[in-house]
């Protein structure tokens, strides 16, 4: 039987902070959650990559986690992929002013708040992994990230 | 007309490389020259939104990769920014064989010693263009 599988696309913006938050919760989620495989991509290969990048969303059932309300990884995926199963506007969780703080960006700046919003947002990255339908899984295969992960 | 140069990295997620990529570029921006540098989120100019486009269409760019698909350097290409200096952290990363950079979430002392490095390079980069030497 194939594994289930979700796909996690994270913005990682870095013009503000919303983005660095939407980077560490998809990193805690892909690191720790053990209940259910997770796998992700860099979100520019769907153009710098080729077919197999631009397949993600049709193989994965995938999540989009946004740092603002732009949703570009949300936008990119459906734009370049396929329909996604899910999105996450970090900016609604954490409060606009701090997800477009443009201050504090770097990951050395971060203080234990920082951490505690990222613990958040991975916390609701779960909660949606854990309503996603289990047959939402294609069974299709997908060599992972050209990066390596 | 804004004219500070545009230093973009691909801040890829799977790897340290890309992490160094970010933080090398963010260093470079907030604390080292930020009144001649700015960055742009990736993430924006990869929908291929006018507005994103318009932030890079044209200017001065740095891209920085963390590996050989070198995202950052396409998608800027694409969207019609002038890209001025490719960085490449792999480049930086085998002069320091044997050490290890951290993980895709946090740095260690060496990873940042080389985003440092990288830092340091893409400054001397800028100014080299702002002083018309490149």
């Amino acid at each position: 039987m194939d594994e289930l599988k979700v796909g996690i696309i994270s913005c990682s913006g870095e013009e503000c902070l919303g983005g660095t938050i939407s980077r560490l919760a998809t990193r805690k989620v892909l690191e720790e959650l053990k209940m259910i495989s997770t796998v992700t991509l860099c979100l520019p290969l769907y153009l710098a990559g080729g077919e197999e990048e631009r397949n993600f969303a049709n193989v994965y059932p995938t999540l989009a986690v946004d740092g603002c309300d732009k949703l570009c990884a949300k936008r990119s995926t459906e734009k370049y992929s396929g329909k996604i199963n899910g999105s996450i506007d970090v900016s609604s969780i954490i409060g606009k002013e701090n997800a477009l703080n443009t201050k504090t960006v770097r990951n050395k700046d971060l203080t234990a708040e920082h951490i505690a919003m990222a613990e958040e947002v991975a916390s609701e990255i779960v909660k949606m992994i854990s309503n996603l339908p289990p047959d939402s899984y294609s069974g299709k295969t997908f060599h992972g990230c050209a990066c390596g992960s | 007309m804004n004219k500070k140069v545009k230093v973009i990295p691909c801040s890829g997620i799977g790897k340290v490389y890309g992490l160094i990529a970010r933080e090398s570029a963010l260093k470079t921006v907030f604390d080292l020259l930020p009144e001649k540098s700015e960055t742009v989120c990736l993430a924006y100019i990869v929908t291929g939104d006018k507005e994103a486009r318009e932030k890079i269409e044209g200017f001065a760019c740095i891209t920085v990769d963390g590996c050989p698909k070198m995202c950052a350097s396409k998608n800027v290409s694409i969207a019609g920014g002038n890209v001025m200096e490719e960085i490449k952290v792999l480049d930086t990363v085998k002069e320091h064989k044997g050490k290890k950079f951290g993980s895709p979430t946090q740095l260690d002392e060496d990873g940042e010693l080389v985003t440092d490095e990288i830092a340091a390079k893409i400054a001397k980069t800028i100014n080299e263009l702002n002083e018309g030497g490149k």
